[in-house]
């Protein structure tokens, strides 16, 4: 029962985490200065047309009170209307959020496969020649932004080796499901930049796993091949599952560049538009169904490990 | 030093001095076209010329000390609260105050770091200060997790236990028992800062977030220069070379420090 508790101890912080988010979402597009009343009225607007363009958006009520309707809101599922396209938020996220999980997707395919068993072996083997190669080449990814790893494959593919185009731009009315050859550059872009960090936490896992005694008594009793390494992964799974959800919730971010940067039209992609248009609700509304996505993820994993976890102990037990 | 931290630290100490200097190096102007867009270099324009026929060797140098200032700046702000907080953190009583501080603190690491710096640059558009801000805000949630870790172990040794039967006073304890031995995990811990400030810094100006656009800025010259590659590549180049070269010098110099003193770059994970 104590993990039931504790899973409603963390469903409750993640809830907490969630509201302080929503306050500083509110605060830095409301409360600061760059507001919406500029980006509607235009740059030749009179004082009294801005003034009227205020108290039309609501603008002349007390921050608090807004707080209040736009949570409100939030709880009904309506985020408001786009300032520049006067389109709904929330049917803007939802279009947007499937070109999002088209990169997304095969990018986090990709990473597990790659780091997963490229971490066990260079784990299994510390110090080997892989291992070492591995890790300067991991050093090399995770010092990298991922603007310059995404600019890299741009140069070498769209430039040099023109086979892929370098930026996606989906025919009307299909969706970037569609097209797999849009979706490599932005993928792979995205999957180098989250491979690094990835594959030395499970690498590190593994090593760990591989110095403990059991894994010793098991060597010496002859334990080989398949079976070994069954041993060694059933037990570093637990700190992989959290590798893998933390680089997920990275993914999310590092999407913002590589979505921007490939006109990919995802959620990063319409976030940094929105910045730039100062489209206040747009960006609101984005910015907090990021936050929450990046939240649950984090959550899930966390019990996955916590479950994981509990078993091998129950194991050991028993 | 080794061999192999050498070859890490001389590209980075290069980097970092042309970064702060170059604004002072700067023959002709940052912002005055001197020829096409994208002409490839030739005798006065080294580099070549940039999207609006700009000086591309000006820009270069008068690109980088916006960006090391706002990664040193961040760095410095973080590092103070997140030592604060963690040592706090790390030594109190109050089990249940401390371990909500650390839930909210862990919440604010679960947010991606660039929502923030997109979001706190929205809110100020077309402030340097802002970004150099909000990269500290992004980044005091790994200093306080590392802190309060390396504090919390050295405040229930036996020295420091003893210290406190004693009725020693705290600020007495914190200068003796715990500083000695948490300095160099929190110089590791910032140097690690100091490299996610530093791309965070470089992905803001590449996102447009900060000073406005006649300003030079590596970030900032990757992106507005990309659709010209094929003509003169040297705009793009170049700043992604510098970068490349600070993060990955600085990162290679942590990577051995940080593996005996907080346990590696892996734990840490993603840097930004």
């Amino acid at each position: 029962m104590r993990t039931v508790s504790w899973i409603a101890v963390r469903v409750a912080t993640c809830a907490a985490t969630l509201t302080v988010l929503s306050f500083v979402v509110f605060w830095a597009t409301e409360v600061l200065p760059g507001d919406a009343v500029g980006v509607v009225s235009g740059p030749d607007a009179t004082d009294a047309e801005r003034e009227a363009v205020r108290v039309a958006l609501g603008l002349d009520r007390p921050p608090l009170e807004r707080y209040g309707v736009w949570v409100a809101g939030l709880v009904r599922g309506d985020l408001g209307v786009s300032l520049v396209s006067g389109r709904e938020v929330a049917v803007i996220v939802v279009a947007r959020l499937g070109a999002s999980l088209a990169v997304l997707v095969p990018a986090a395919v990709g990473i597990v496969i790659l780091a997963g068993v490229l971490g066990t072996i260079a784990g299994m083997r510390a110090g080997g020649r892989l291992d070492r190669i591995l890790s300067g080449v991991t050093l090399g990814l995770i010092g990298t932004p991922d603007f310059l790893i995404a600019t890299v494959l741009l140069v070498v593919f769209a430039v040099w080796l023109p086979i892929l185009p370098a930026v996606a731009i989906v025919p009307a009315g299909q969706s970037l499901w569609q097209h797999p050859e849009l979706i490599a550059l932005p993928a792979l872009a995205l999957a180098l930049g989250g491979f690094g960090s990835t594959m030395r936490l499970l690498r590190a896992s593994v090593a760990q796993t591989v110095a403990t005694p059991f894994a010793e008594f098991a060597r010496l009793n002859g334990i080989r091949g398949p079976a070994y390494v069954r041993t060694i992964v059933a037990n570093a799974a637990p700190p992989a599952v959290h590798a893998f959800t933390v680089m997920i919730a990275g993914l999310l971010g590092g999407g913002i560049v590589v979505e921007t940067l490939f006109n990919v039209p995802g959620l990063g992609y319409e976030l940094t538009r929105a910045v730039e248009n100062r489209d206040v609700p747009l960006v609101q509304g984005l910015a907090l169904v990021l936050g929450a996505v990046v939240l649950t993820i984090l959550l899930a994993g966390d019990i996955i490990t916590r479950v994981l976890q509990q078993r091998t102990r129950r194991q050991e037990h028993s | 030093m080794t061999a192999r931290q050498w070859v890490a630290a001389v590209p980075a100490t290069l980097v970092l001095l042309l970064a702060l200097t170059g604004p002072w190096l700067v023959g002709g102007s940052t912002s005055t076209p001197v020829g096409g867009p994208f002409q490839p270099p030739e005798s006065g324009i080294p580099l070549g010329t940039d999207v609006l026929g700009r000086d591309v060797l000006a820009r270069v140098l008068a690109g980088g000390r916006t960006l090391v200032l706002q990664a040193a700046a961040a760095t410095v702000l973080g590092s103070v609260i997140g030592m604060c907080v963690g040592v706090w953190a790390g030594m109190t009583h109050h089990a249940r105050t401390s371990g909500a501080v650390l839930r909210v603190v862990d919440g604010i690491a679960a947010v991606p770091a660039l929502l923030l710096l997109l979001l706190l640059a929205a809110g100020l558009p077309g402030n340097d200060t802002v970004v150099a801000v909000a990269i500290a805000a992004v980044s005091v949630p790994f200093s306080v997790r590392v802190i309060r870790e390396r504090t919390h172990t050295l405040a229930t040794t036996d020295y420091a236990r003893d210290a406190e039967a004693r009725g020693e006073p705290w600020t007495a304890r914190v200068r003796f028992d715990i500083l000695p031995g948490l300095i160099p995990a929190a110089l590791a811990e910032a140097g690690i800062r100091f490299v996610a400030a530093t791309q965070l810094a470089a992905t803001a100006g590449f996102l447009g977030l900060g000073a406005g656009a006649p300003a030079a800025n590596w970030g900032r010259m990757v992106r507005e220069n990309s659709t010209g590659l094929q003509t003169n590549a040297l705009p793009v180049l170049v700043p992604a070379v510098l970068l490349v070269a600070l993060a990955i010098g600085v990162t290679a110099l942590l990577d051995r420090a940080a593996e005996t003193r907080v346990g590696g770059l892996g734990p840490i994970g993603r840097l930004a």
